[in-house]
């Protein structure tokens, strides 16, 4: 036991060596802010849920928009994996194990979210196992969670092996069809069926459309991927060193404007429809997008518009230029969540009920930061424990030797 | 003089802290694994299935004086804490009558101070009692993760309460608005407990039940019973002699919104306004309603 500690202590002194005193103040910060939405989680476990801004007509928050959210961006290790397995872009290497550490991450993430949300949380942990109901959306997704993690761990394990120089040649097949595999199955299973939980509710106009795990799908790709981007330029800026050239860098900026375009383009039918149809509910959906939700409905459009017209630029490809379009593109995104979950439920579902509202209150987005910080700490972290790219850790161990 | 070191004092104010805190959520962890411990919606409240028998009710718009003595009813004879609201009946005032697609106008929730026309028949305003219709095919079924919802074949919808693990997809679900979610541990005086119905957790979903310890024992809803106008029927569907079915043979009838295909097995009437007071008495004005700006 102790050698085992003390082996720990010192691959932990080791890898940790050089860090700079700014990383554990920020890191100290982000365990403040997650100690305090635990603290908030707490209360409204033993008060009641009544603490966040919810209500039984508008009982989805931004619990659910953060489980949407979290769900897309882990769509960014399946782009990048295919983009190493399966189109051979070898430049893309040093961001495949990141890629998969934030896609592990962020996909944890999207279940804690759920699991803030229930009303008895332990219970929900029986899910799919002992309580499951096929007919439910919920089931499906909730199972492919977990099964993605699944697939998620094995890569990151075989890549691990593999930039540790440990891998056999096996190992290295596992972790290439591993990455091409999970392609289809986080499309057509993870992302398409989370947009298919809002799409399947015919009561709600707003929701019920084909068009809904199409656009979840699209909308991950772009999310995904510009988050990826975006902690590769902050990675590189952060630690001092060229992580991809600027070649791959131009590559990035144009699938992400392809991503962006077509999130445009189903982001303007989907409206467009909505606002030309003139259903009753579809008016009173138009009304709140346009009125009360304005705000978020224009960062979204706006956002998604400005990235792209950034992204048309060959100086726009550039990391600067890459830094505002993804963080716009983020921002677009994360504006599309919010305002589909809320607005698609305060459309009332009798015309007597009056103005429904929905405001979020401390305690939810306490709760909700809590988990965005645990989150980021745990990336950090294990993006300094793990190893990340083969050569640093080549020329480590070379240096070792010498 | 020193009576604590600083490990003295970190060490105790660990072990207090854990004694404040570990028991409550102990007991809470344990509660919700097992699940059954406090509000058991077991075989004790809900009697077993009555065989051949359909129910469902029907409610006769022009008979719906707009009283809401149902709504304080159903409140008390279910135990529905104060937190939950509204009840699970929502009455809505409406401008002209109902049209036969279930659609109607002029929004307009009542309770801006009491409303109460016992005396004199209001001719220029219809009232509409909403509540869980019990579809056949109802999408809270459906989506529920669990199977905590459940359809039962004598045509109930009812929710094992230590199943539900709140996740509020089926009121999401829900197009009749017919959910309410525990959002605070339900605190109801003792002398006002209704025994044979159980007092839900903080944390799961409930709704009407249709009176299931009733109805099943031989009895009508609570709704039903109250109505001084006697605007609600409840029966069995199956039986072609029974006071529902002739109803719904006799007069022009609709559901709630037909075209989502639940099916409910709320029938609504559209029959001409009309007085045949029971009786009456004078009724509290209802709180504010939670999500909603009156």
């Amino acid at each position: 036991m102790k050698k085992i500690g003390r082996a720990f202590y010192a691959y932990m002194s080791e890898t940790m060596k050089g860090t700079s005193k700014a990383f554990y103040v920020f890191i100290a910060v982000l365990g403040v802010v997650f100690l305090w939405g635990s603290y908030n989680w707490f209360l409204m476990l033993t008060r009641g849920h009544g603490l966040s801004g919810l209500s039984d007509a508008v009982p989805w928050g931004i619990f659910i928009s953060g489980l949407a959210l979290f769900i897309g961006l882990s769509a960014g290790a399946t782009i990048v994996g295919l983009l190493i397995h399966g189109f051979g872009r070898e430049d893309y290497a040093p961001m495949g194990t990141r890629a998969i550490l934030l896609a592990l991450l962020c996909i944890f993430g999207a279940t804690q979210f759920v699991l803030v949300d229930l009303g008895v949380p332990l219970r929900g942990l029986k899910v799919p196992w002992i309580l499951h109901n096929p007919t439910s959306i919920f089931l499906l997704s909730s199972s492919s969670y977990y099964v993605f993690m699944v697939i998620l761990s094995g890569e990151l394990y075989y890549t691990i092996k593999t930039t540790l120089g440990k891998a056999s040649h096996r190992d290295e097949k596992i972790a290439k069809w591993l990455g091409i595999l999970a392609v289809p199955y986080a499309l057509w299973v993870v992302h398409a069926f989370t947009g298919s939980i809002f799409g399947v509710v015919k009561a709600r106009e707003m929701w019920n459309t084909p068009i809904l795990p199409v656009h979840f799908v699209i909308s991950a790709l772009a999310s995904g991927f510009a988050l990826v981007i975006l902690v590769a330029i902050l990675t590189s800026k952060i630690q001092k060193k060229e992580l991809l050239s600027a070649e791959t860098y131009d590559h990035m900026g144009k699938l992400l404007a392809f991503f962006v375009l077509v999130t445009i383009f189903l982001d303007f039918f989907d409206h467009f429809i909505i606002k030309y149809s003139a259903k009753k509910e579809a008016v009173e959906v138009w009304e709140i997008l346009t009125s009360r939700y304005a705000p978020v409905f224009a960062l979204n459009i706006s956002g998604l518009i400005a990235a792209f017209i950034i992204l048309l630029f060959k100086k726009g490809r550039t990391t600067k230029g890459l830094l505002v379009a993804t963080i716009l593109t983020l921002l677009a995104v994360l504006a599309y969540r919010i305002y589909l979950i809320s607005v698609g439920q305060l459309v009332p579902l009798y015309p007597g009920m009056g103005e429904l509202y929905y405001h979020p209150t401390f305690t939810e987005i306490s709760v909700a930061l809590g988990l965005i910080a645990l989150l980021t700490f745990l990336y950090l972290v294990l993006s300094k424990i793990l190893p990340m790219e083969e050569k640093y850790h080549r020329k480590q161990i070379i240096d070792k030797r010498r | 003089m020193k009576i604590l070191d600083r490990r003295k004092f970190i060490k105790l104010a660990a072990v207090a802290g854990a004694g404040v805190f570990i028991p409550r959520a102990v007991g809470g962890a344990l509660e919700q694994l097992t699940g059954t411990l406090k509000s058991p919606g077991g075989n004790k409240y809900v009697p077993p299935p009555i065989p051949d028998v359909k129910f469902g009710m029907v409610i006769d718009l022009g008979l719906c004086i707009g009283c809401r003595r149902c709504m304080y009813a159903c409140k008390r004879e279910n135990n529905v804490p104060d937190t939950i609201s509204p009840p699970y009946i929502m009455i809505f005032e409406t401008e002209s009558p109902v049209g036969v697609t279930g659609h109607f106008l002029s929004p307009e929730i009542p309770g801006k101070g009491t409303t109460m026309f016992y005396q004199k028949l209001r001719k220029d305003k219809w009232y509409m009692p909403v509540q869980c219709n019990h579809c056949d095919k109802a999408p809270c079924v459906e989506v529920c993760p669990t199977k905590a919802s459940y359809t039962d074949p004598d045509g109930f919808v009812l929710i094992d309460y230590s199943k539900c693990i709140g996740c509020r997809y089926c009121m999401t679900a829900c197009p009749y608005n017919a959910r309410r979610f525990n959002w605070w541990e339900p605190e109801i005086p003792p002398d006002r407990i209704n025994p044979l119905v159980p007092i839900r957790k903080h944390g799961v979903v409930e709704k009407c039940t249709f009176c299931v310890h009733r109805t099943r024992r031989g009895m009508t809803t609570r709704c039903v019973e109250v109505c001084p106008n006697r605007a609600r029927t409840f029966g069995d569907f199956n039986n072609p002699k029974s006071e529902v079915s002739r109803l719904i043979r006799a007069e022009r009838n609709f559901r709630l919104k037909e075209e989502l295909n639940t099916k409910p097995r709320i029938w609504y009437l559209t029959r001409p306004k009309k007085k045949r007071m029971v009786w009456y008495r004078p009724l509290p004005p209802p709180t504010g309603i939670r999500g909603v700006r009156l």
